[in-house]
């Protein structure tokens, strides 16, 4: 029977398998969130009916996003096999017996025990819930890319109550809009600024407290549990859920079919590399016939440079991309941090040093700058095309463009 | 005016991101609260539990939210501390008796797991022991105010606790040392508060939260070593998986839209890289032949590179295209999990990440917070050429202040106008 995965990684020798399976499954009851007891696995083995609803809302809650996995104990049955069944289409999952099954969720444990067992065996399904809930005892301070994602992607499907009956708005109040984008970012980045400070200071007075001598200080967390051992009366950093997706609370999202988003995003990306193709073209055109004229009449020693060169730059950019993959690493394996306060030049041990990380995070800051300005050259130009076309007017770009 | 459908897709845009700033600030409030409160001088806390009147202990005074100490309070001090020297002879005689006995009864208050928010395990005492023996003894049962005013943390630490650790019904000890009275204190001062910058270097964590820490820790640090050398499971797991795949009856090869997305995330990547190198070479100026003509390499296998991926991205296209019907639901939720969330090579114990001063914090956090503003604002500049510049192309006739609008959304993100001037003719 290999249909369902043992966590525990134990031995699949039949003579373990008798004693470890049920064990197993005990501890895989324990771990999952909407805590369905083995007799719902046993039931569902036999596609008993009753075993439906209890894998439906399991499947529910591990397959949400983040941020509302608390919600979704409230939805009702039928959204929670909406939920269920978009979520495995959009991870690829083969089998297409599972979203034939009725709405109603009354039908269909086997299937679910399926599905089950093929998140399991793709990916560290049980790690990633036990993630969500574990208590963070260090102060984070997330480096990874994926954190950009919390920074706001509305989702174009989404119908947004508008005030007017019609939804028409102004340009004017698109800009104010922006300018109000704008001040939110300023005082965020200056309450940051601040923050930082506090947790400095924290650090640096709690030196030397911590009995683990490798980390030297406590962290915010830690200096709360000693100011208030009875930590449930006060919004403690402990009780604080971990800073999380931004839509909390709102109306799970929907995003239209994925065809038009995947397509678009293709479409987009293609654009991109076109132009860099464009640009790259017209410069190598230009340099290699200045190149060319001033090479003219050399003589034979100067083929064995040229090939020495061809090497040099052939190297060159295979480094080049293996760094680029190595710093597409600096966010891969995507761990949680913890601020440690040390001395510069200290041995780092096994911790990630920030200067590193502001070294990576420098050069994407230039890369995104990059393609920014490139992006608004191009409006620009279009812009200043179509104004420039309209007679009797005169189009002045503002100051510095 | 726009256009609705357009102006929808803006304002939701915006609105999304304006929130999503929104909740950012509200958490960093609440964690520059939580800063700031630990920071300022820590008062004693009234404890919780509703603490049960004492029976058997006539001396035991209600805790009173404790603030400034009153008058009564200093004349009871003064008081008590007349009564030190006749108590220094008994004090001495049970101070070995109270230490061996006070542990056991604190230490079964143990926490099992780390979620528990509360523990009463006092810190280290018996590290105290030579200066401090009284002054551990004598809180209990003493009201906050009179505590004297040595004041080491951990006496305050540990009167606060050992206060709710009574309440919760430890008090076999206390009757063993039956002088509630005795302040060891030998200089009875106002006492003062405890605050971090002074004496933050004294505090200890208590032994049972560390204890369960370590091992949250250890056991955290034992999954990511599993699963690196654990070839047996998967495996296994592969079999389950091609077995799964091959009963479905699709031809699909498992291509799911998280894994296209991450394909596209690649290239985007790929493309801001080769932009930037594009960037430095051409910035740079070659000095001689060599040089120019390691340039121009260099270019041509940038161009190379971007022909590759081109091609890379039509190979994508087709696929998707291919498998168009398989893609196809009423509705998705938005990304099902975080894409470094799932990656295998996840690892789940946190690393420590060193910093060295405070300026170079602040840099990290600023760089964070600009990368994320600029990638937002990237995604926004594409939001609004979508829908802007088709909106211009195609206005007949074409308004200059809807040119002048669009232009300063586009190209500096409305802070900036161009100028028009209508060029009249001269009469």
């Amino acid at each position: 029977m290999g249909r369902r995965r043992r966590p525990a990684g134990r031995a699949a020798g039949t003579g373990t398998g008798a004693r470890a399976l049920p064990e197993a499954i005990a501890a895989l009851c324990r771990t999952l969130p909407a805590g369905p007891g083995p007799e719902t696995f046993r039931r569902a083995k036999f596609d008993l009916p009753e075993a439906a609803p209890a894998l439906w809302r399991l499947l529910s809650c591990v397959l949400s996003p983040r941020s509302e996995a608390d919600t979704t104990g409230s939805l009702t049955r039928e959204a929670q096999v909406r939920l269920v069944k978009s979520a495995m289409r959009s991870q690829g999952y083969p089998r297409p017996a599972l979203f034939q099954l009725p709405e109603d969720g009354s039908q269909g444990s086997r299937e679910l025990l399926l599905a089950l067992s093929w998140l399991l065996a793709r990916g560290p399904l049980i790690e990633q819930l036990l993630a969500r809930t574990r208590v963070r005892l260090g102060d984070e301070m997330p480096v990874c890319e994926c954190e950009d994602l919390a920074y706001g992607r509305a989702s174009p499907g989404l119908p947004t109550p508008s005030k007017d009956a019609d939804g028409c708005v102004d340009v004017r109040h698109v800009q104010w809009l922006m300018g109000k984008l704008r001040f939110r970012w300023r005082s965020l980045i200056s309450s940051h600024q601040e923050h930082c400070a506090l947790l400095s200071k924290i650090h640096k007075y709690t030196q030397g407290c911590h009995s683990d001598r490798n980390l030297g200080h406590l962290s915010v967390a830690e200096t709360e549990l000693l100011r208030d051992p009875e930590g449930g009366q006060q919004d403690t950093v402990l009780g604080a859920s971990p800073p999380d997706s931004p839509n909390a609370g709102s109306q799970p999202t929907f995003l239209p079919s994925i065809p038009e988003r995947v397509a678009g995003e293709l479409e987009l990306v293609s654009r991109e590399l076109q132009a860099l193709q464009k640009e790259l073209q017209e410069a190598v055109e230009v340099r290699r016939a200045s190149w060319e004229a001033q090479v003219r009449g050399q003589g034979p020693e100067w083929s064995a440079e040229m090939r020495a060169s061809k090497e040099a730059v052939g190297q060159e950019l295979a480094a080049l991309w293996q760094a680029w993959e190595r710093e597409g690493g600096l966010a891969q394996p995507h761990r949680p941090n913890r601020l440690v306060r040390s001395e510069a030049g200290a041995p780092p041990g096994q911790g990630l040093w920030a200067t590193e990380a502001i070294g990576a995070l420098r050069s994407k800051e230039a890369c995104l700058e990059a393609v920014l300005c490139w992006l608004q050259g191009q409006s620009q130009q279009e812009l200043a095309r179509l104004a420039g076309a309209l007679p009797g007017v005169i189009w002045i770009p503002p100051h510095g463009r | 005016m726009l256009p609705a459908d357009c102006s929808l897709r803006l304002v939701a845009e915006l609105r999304a991101a304006l929130d999503a700033c929104g909740e950012q600030q509200r958490q960093l409030d609440q964690s520059l609260r939580v800063c700031r409160r630990l920071l300022r001088a820590w008062e004693p806390t009234r404890p919780a539990a509703p603490e049960p009147t004492p029976g058997p202990e006539p001396n035991e005074e209600d805790p009173s939210p404790a603030c400034a100490p009153s008058l009564q309070d200093l004349t009871e001090l003064e008081l008590l501390t007349q009564a030190l020297e006749k108590a220094v002879r008994v004090r001495k005689g049970i101070s070995k008796v109270g230490e061996g006995d006070k542990a056991p009864s604190l230490k079964p208050r143990t926490v099992a797991t780390p979620p528990a928010t509360t523990t009463s395990v006092p810190p280290q005492a018996p590290g105290q022991a030579g200066n401090g023996t009284s002054e551990t003894r004598s809180p209990r049962g003493i009201r906050q105010p009179k505590v004297p005013a040595r004041s080491l943390p951990e006496h305050r630490l540990l009167s606060t606790r050992e206060r709710t650790s009574l309440g919760r019904g430890a008090r076999a000890t206390r009757p063993s040392l039956g002088d509630q009275q005795v302040t060891p204190s030998v200089t009875p001062l106002v006492p003062e508060a405890f605050t971090l910058k002074e004496k933050g270097t004294l505090l200890r964590l208590p032994m049972a939260f560390w204890k369960a820490a370590s091992q949250n820790a250890h056991l955290w640090a034992q999954i990511d070593s599993t699963q690196a050398s654990d070839s047996a499971n998967a495996t296994a797991r592969t079999r389950f998986l091609l077995k799964m795949q091959a009963a479905s009856g699709w031809p699909g090869v498992g291509l799911s839209a998280a894994v296209v997305e991450a394909e596209v995330g690649r290239l985007r990547k790929a493309c801001l890289r080769l932009r930037l190198r594009m960037g430095t070479e051409l910035a740079a100026a070659p000095t001689d032949c060599v040089q120019e003509y390691r340039c121009l390499l260099l270019l041509e296998g940038l161009q190379a590179t971007v022909g590759q991926c081109l091609h890379w991205l039509q190979e994508l296209r087709k696929v998707v295209a291919k498998h168009h019907l398989e893609l196809c639901p009423s509705g998705m939720p938005a990304r099902a999990s975080c894409l470094c969330e799932g990656g295998a090579d996840a690892a789940w114990s946190p690393q420590p990440l060193l910093y060295s001063s405070t300026q170079e914090l602040q840099t990290l956090a600023a760089l964070r917070l600009r990368v994320a503003m600029l990638d937002q604002q990237l995604h926004l500049e594409k939001v609004l050429m979508d829908e802007l510049l088709p909106l211009v192309r195609t206005q007949r006739p074409c308004c200059v202040a809807v040119c002048r609008a669009v232009h300063s959304l586009l190209c500096n993100g409305g802070q900036h106008f161009p100028t028009v001037l209508q060029d009249e003719p001269a009469d």
